[in-house]
C-alpha cells in the first residue's frame, strides 16, 4: 500500500492529525514553513510511534544536516539542492533526494542518484483533475523509474492522490500546499486524504466486485444447482470476451452503426433558466434506436451469447424497452425470442407489446403475483431452467446472478464514459452532480460507474415512491427495503417480516420491482451513492416541465431523475453543473400522460 | 436419518413424499404427516411456502400461494412442528427457499429446526459455493443440509459436492433437453447411475416423478424416488388414497 508522507509541519495540532500517516516532513531550507531543530524536536515528540520524521534541506552543510539528524532526532533526510554524492554518504540515516522533472535527462539524473529513495517535484504542473495542465508521466515510464524508490509529490491533493497513485504506483506520496487551508495545514483536509490514499473501500469502489461476483458483500450466485452450470460458462465467457478486441470492436461497431452513438450531452438552457441554479445537461439515451439505454446492453449480450453458441433468448421486461430492445436484437441477428412480461405491464405499455411482436418475438404475458417486472423474471428464470442448455437469458437490468450485474453494468458503461468526455470537452471539468432513475438500476451504474472514483462528484440514484414511501405503494427499495436474497442476488428487498417478498408500486413500469442491483446495494452501504425516492406526481409533474422547457418528451422512468435534480438544484450555485440522464423517451407512456396529465386527451 | 443408509445396503428403495406446510391451513400438517407416516413413506420434506418460488412448478406455487394467503410463515411451522405430541419415526426435512432463513436469521434457523424434530434441510436457492452462510450453524445444531445434483451438473462439481453430502442426495431429474420420453429416460438413467456410483450416501430421484411408470422406468437406478406436486395435489383435492399405490411400488421388496 502506498505510505503517505505530510510536509511542512508547524504545529502541535496538525503532527497529532498524522493518524494512519507514515511520515512526517519538518523544512529546515528557507521557505514560509521553516522551522527551527529545536521546533521540530518539540513536535516530533507529539509524533504518533511508528511514523518516519524526516527533515527537508535545501544545500546546508553536512554538519547542520547531522546536527538535525541528532537533536530532533531524524530518521530520514530529504534533499532539494545539488548536494555532492558524497554529502549523501555522509549521512548516517536513510535519504531521498528530490528532483524537477521538465525533460527526459532530468529522469536520467534522477535514474543515477545514490540516495535510497527519490522524490520527483513537478513544479507549476498538476495531476489529472488539477489545473488542467498535466505532468508528462510518460517521461518516467520511458526511463524506467523503480517505483519501490519513487516518492510523488507537486500539487497533490484529496483530488488527485488516487489518479497519482493509480499512473505510477509510486512507494509513497508527499503532500504539503495540498492538505492547508490559506497557507496553514488544515487537520481535516490532512485526515482525509490520508484515509483517500489508505482506505482500501477506495480500491474496492474502483473495482467493486471483490470475489466470486460480490460487491462488498452483496450479489453472489443463488441460483438452483440446474443454473449453476450455465452461469459459470457465462462467467467465463464474459470474462473472455471482455478482453476480447475483437468482440469489443463489434460491440462498438453496433452501438455506432446500428444504436446510433455517441448521444449528446445537451446542454438544457432553459431548464437551467428555470431552475435558477446549476448549468443542467442531459445525457440524452432517448436518441438511441428502441428509445432507451437498454439496447446498449442487450446488443453486448446478443453477441456474447452467438459466441457461446446460443442462438436461442429469453428476457424479461417491465416497461417493454429491454423487450423491444432484446426483440429487435434478436431480429437483427436471427435469433429466436421469448419475451415473458406481466400482465399488469403488458396493459399499461401496450405500444410495446405490439413492437415486440412486430419484431418477431414471442410475448409471454405473466398473471402470476402482481403481474409485473418481479413475476416476469421468476418466470423467465422458469423457463431458462428448463431450457438452459441452448438457451440465454438476457437480463435487462443490474440484477441477477454473477456475472450479470458486472457485465450489464459493463455494458451500459458506454453511458457515463461518453458524459465525462463530453463533460470535460465542454466544461474543462467534471460536472458536482450527476442523478439518474433507478428500478434495477442499469442506467444508473452505467452512468455513475466512470464516476465512481471522483470523489468530488456527487452521485444521487432516484427511486420510485409511488404513492409515497410511508404507504405501502411504492417501489423505493434502497430507501425502504432490508437484505435478502431474490433472483440469484444478495442486495436488498422489500419484504415482510418473514422474508415475503413484497409486491412494488410505481407509475412507471420500469422502476416497478421489490428489489435493487447489488452494486448499488454495496456502493450504498459504504456511502459513496446517495438515493432518493419521488412520487408518481412528482414524476408526472416533471414530464411536462421538461418537454415543455426543452421539447424533450421523456420516459415515465427517467423523469423520476429529472423531478428530484429540481430539488437537488434548488441547492445548487450558477457555477456549478448538474447533469441528468435522460434513460429513455417518452413515446411508450403517451397512454398514461394522456391519462394523467390536463388537457391532453 | 441412519436408517436411509441401512436400508440403502439392504437394497430396498425409499420413498419421500413432499407437502406444503399450511396448504389448507396449518392445522392441516398434523394430519398430513401422520397419514403419510402411516403409508409407509420414509420420509417427509415439509415445504415453506415463499413468495418467488423460481425452481418450483405451478402445482407447488400455487399450493404456496394458498399457504401464504392463510398467514403461514417459517416460524409458525416450526412452532407447530415442535408442539407435536404424536410419535414421528421417520424423518422429517425442511424444504425451503434461501430468503426466508436469512430473514430468519441462520442461526435461529438450524435451532429452532432442532427444536423441532427437523433431521434435514433442502435450500434449493442456495448453491455449493454458498452453504458457508447456513452449514455452520446446521452443523452445530446436528442438522443435515440436503445437496442437490441436476443433470447439469459438471463432473468436478459433482465431485465437490459429493464429498460434502450427507443424509442423502437430491438428484434432480429435469433435463433442459425436452425431447422423446426414452431418450430423456436414457439420460436420466445414466445420470442416477453416476451420481449412484460416486455418492457415498443413497441417492433420490426428483422433480417431476407422478405415475407407475417414472417409477418402473428409475426405480433400479436409484435408492429412493421424491413426489412433490402429485401428493400436494391429491392433498389438495381430498384424494389421497390415489398415492398409495405409487408408495408401494416405490417401497415394496421384491421389485415387479
Amino acid at each position: 500500500m502506498t505510505r503517505v508522507k505530510i510536509c511542512g509541519l508547524q504545529e502541535v495540532e496538525h503532527v497529532t492529525a498524522l493518524d494512519g500517516a507514515d511520515a512526517a516532513g519538518f523544512v529546515f531550507a528557507p521557505s514560509r514553513r521553516r522551522i527551527s531543530i529545536e521546533k521540530a524536536a518539540r513536535l516530533a515528540a507529539e509524533l504518533p510511534e511508528g511514523i518516519e520524521k524526516i527533515g527537508v534541506f535545501v544545500n546546508s552543510g553536512l554538519e547542520e544536516i547531522l546536527e538535525a539528524v541528532e537533536k530532533v532526532p531524524l530518521t530520514m533526510v530529504q534533499l532539494h539542492g545539488d548536494e555532492s554524492d558524497e554529502l549523501i554518504r555522509g549521512i548516517p540515516v536513510k535519504t531521498i533526494q528530490a528532483f524537477s522533472i521538465r525533460k527526459l535527462e532530468d529522469v536520467e539524473k534522477l535514474n543515477r542518484s545514490i540516495a535510497d529513495f527519490v522524490l520527483v517535484d513537478a513544479p507549476g504542473t498538476r495531476f489529472r483533475g488539477g489545473s488542467g495542465k498535466t505532468f508528462d508521466w510518460s517521461l518516467l515510464a520511458e526511463a524506467a523509474v523503480d517505483p519501490g524508490r519513487l516518492i510523488v509529490a507537486g500539487g497533490l491533493d484529496a483530488g488527485n492522490v488516487r489518479s497519482a497513485i493509480d499512473a505510477l504506483g509510486p512507494y509513497m506520496v508527499d503532500v504539503s500546499s495540498g492538505v492547508e487551508t490559506d497557507g496553514k495545514k488544515d487537520s481535516h483536509k490532512i485526515q482525509e486524504f490520508i484515509s483517500l490514499v489508505k482506505d482500501d473501500s477506495m480500491q474496492n469502489m474502483k473495482e467493486t466486485k471483490v470475489e466470486a461476483g460480490f460487491f462488498g458483500r452483496f450479489g453472489g450466485q443463488f441460483v438452483p444447482e440446474t443454473l449453476m452450470k450455465a452461469v459459470k460458462e457465462l462467467e467465463a465467457a464474459y470474462a473472455e470476451a471482455k478482453e476480447d478486441p475483437e468482440f469489443q470492436k463489434t460491440y462498438h461497431d453496433y452501438l455506432k452503426e446500428y444504436v446510433g452513438r455517441e448521444q449528446p450531452l445537451t446542454f438544457a438552457a432553459r431548464l437551467t433558466e428555470a431552475w435558477g441554479g446549476p448549468k443542467v445537461y442531459l445525457k440524452r439515451e432517448d436518441l438511441n434506436h428502441t428509445g432507451a439505454h437498454k439496447i446498449n446492453n442487450a446488443i453486448g449480450q446478443a453477441l456474447l451469447a452467438i459466441r457461446m453458441g446460443k442462438r436461442k433468448i429469453v428476457a424479461e421486461t417491465g416497461a417493454g424497452q429491454h423487450g423491444v430492445a432484446t426483440a429487435t436484437i434478436c431480429a437483427l441477428l436471427d435469433l429466436d425470442c421469448v419475451i415473458f412480461m406481466g400482465e399488469e405491464d403488458i396493459r399499461r405499455q401496450q405500444l410495446n407489446v405490439f413492437r415486440m411482436k412486430l419484431l418477431g418475438a414471442k410475448v409471454e404475458s405473466v398473471t402470476k403475483g402482481s403481474a409485473t417486472l418481479k413475476d416476469a423474471v421468476n418466470e423467465a428464470l422458469r423457463y431458462w431452467v428448463a431450457n438452459v442448455e441452448d438457451t440465454h437469458y438476457l437480463i435487462g437490468s443490474a440484477l441477477g446472478p454473477h456475472p450479470f450485474p458486472t457485465m450489464v453494468r459493463d455494458f451500459q458503461s458506454v453511458i457515463g464514459k461518453e458524459t465525462r468526455t463530453q463533460i470535460l470537452e465542454k466544461e474543462g471539468r467534471l460536472p458536482d452532480v450527476i442523478l439518474a432513475c433507478v428500478g434495477g438500476g442499469s442506467n444508473a451504474i452505467g452512468m455513475f460507474h466512470p464516476f465512481i472514483t471522483d470523489e468530488s462528484v456527487r452521485l444521487i440514484g432516484v427511486e420510485a415512491a409511488g404513492e409515497g414511501v410511508d404507504t405501502d405503494r411504492h417501489a423505493a427499495t434502497l430507501t425502504k427495503g432490508s437484505e435478502g436474497v431474490l433472483h440469484g442476488s444478495y442486495m436488498k428487498l422489500l419484504q415482510d417480516e418473514n422474508g415475503q417478498v413484497q409486491e412494488a408500486h410505481s407509475i412507471s413500469a420500469g422502476l416497478d420491482y421489490p428489489g435493487v442491483g447489488p452494486e448499488h446495494v454495496h456502493l450504498e452501504d459504504i456511502g459513496r451513492i446517495e438515493y432518493k425516492a419521488v412520487t408518481d406526481e412528482e414524476a408526472l409533474a416533471s414530464v411536462i416541465g421538461m418537454s415543455r422547457l426543452e421539447g424533450i418528451i421523456p420516459a415515465l422512468e427517467s423523469a423520476h431523475a429529472i423531478a428530484e435534480a429540481e430539488k437537488t438544484a434548488a441547492g445548487m450555485g450558477r457555477d456549478e453543473i448538474l447533469v441528468i440522464c435522460v434513460s429513455g423517451r417518452g413515446d411508450k407512456d403517451m397512454a398514461i400522460y394522456a391519462d394523467r396529465l390536463e388537457g391532453l386527451a | 436419518m441412519k436408517r436411509l443408509a441401512a436400508m440403502k445396503d439392504k437394497g430396498s428403495k425409499a420413498f419421500v413424499a413432499y407437502i406444503m406446510a399450511g396448504d389448507g391451513g396449518l392445522d392441516k400438517l398434523r394430519s398430513q404427516v401422520e397419514t403419510l407416516q402411516r403409508s409407509g413413506v420414509t420420509a417427509i420434506e415439509i415445504g415453506i411456502p415463499f413468495s418467488d418460488p423460481v425452481a418450483d412448478g405451478p402445482v407447488i406455487e400455487e399450493a404456496g400461494n394458498r399457504a401464504l394467503k392463510n398467514g403461514v410463515t417459517l416460524d409458525k411451522v416450526l412452532l407447530e412442528m415442535k408442539s407435536w405430541d404424536f410419535e414421528v419415526k421417520i424423518p422429517l426435512v425442511i424444504m425451503t427457499y434461501l430468503n426466508p432463513v436469512i430473514c430468519y436469521g441462520a442461526e435461529r434457523f438450524a435451532e429452532s429446526c432442532k427444536e423441532a424434530g427437523v433431521s434435514a434441510v433442502i435450500i434449493p436457492d442456495l448453491p455449493f459455493e454458498h452453504q458457508r452462510l447456513v452449514s455452520p450453524y446446521l452443523k452445530a445444531a446436528g442438522i443435515m443440509l440436503i445437496q442437490l445434483v441436476t443433470l447439469t451438473t459438471t463432473e468436478n462439481r459433482l465431485r465437490d459436492i459429493l464429498q460434502e453430502a450427507e443424509g442423502f442426495v437430491y438428484a434432480v431429474t429435469v433435463t433442459g433437453i425436452t425431447g422423446v420420453r426414452d431418450e430423456f429416460t436414457e439420460e436420466v438413467k445414466a445420470f442416477m447411475k453416476t451420481v449412484r456410483a460416486k455418492s457415498p450416501v443413497p441417492v433420490y430421484a426428483g422433480f417431476g416423478i407422478s405415475k407407475l411408470e417414472h417409477v418402473d422406468l428409475l426405480r433400479d437406478d436409484v435408492d429412493g424416488l421424491i413426489v412433490g406436486s402429485a401428493i400436494v395435489k391429491a392433498f389438495h383435492e381430498g384424494e389421497f388414497s390415489g398415492i398409495q399405490p405409487l408408495i408401494h411400488a416405490v417401497t415394496q421388496t421384491y421389485p415387479v
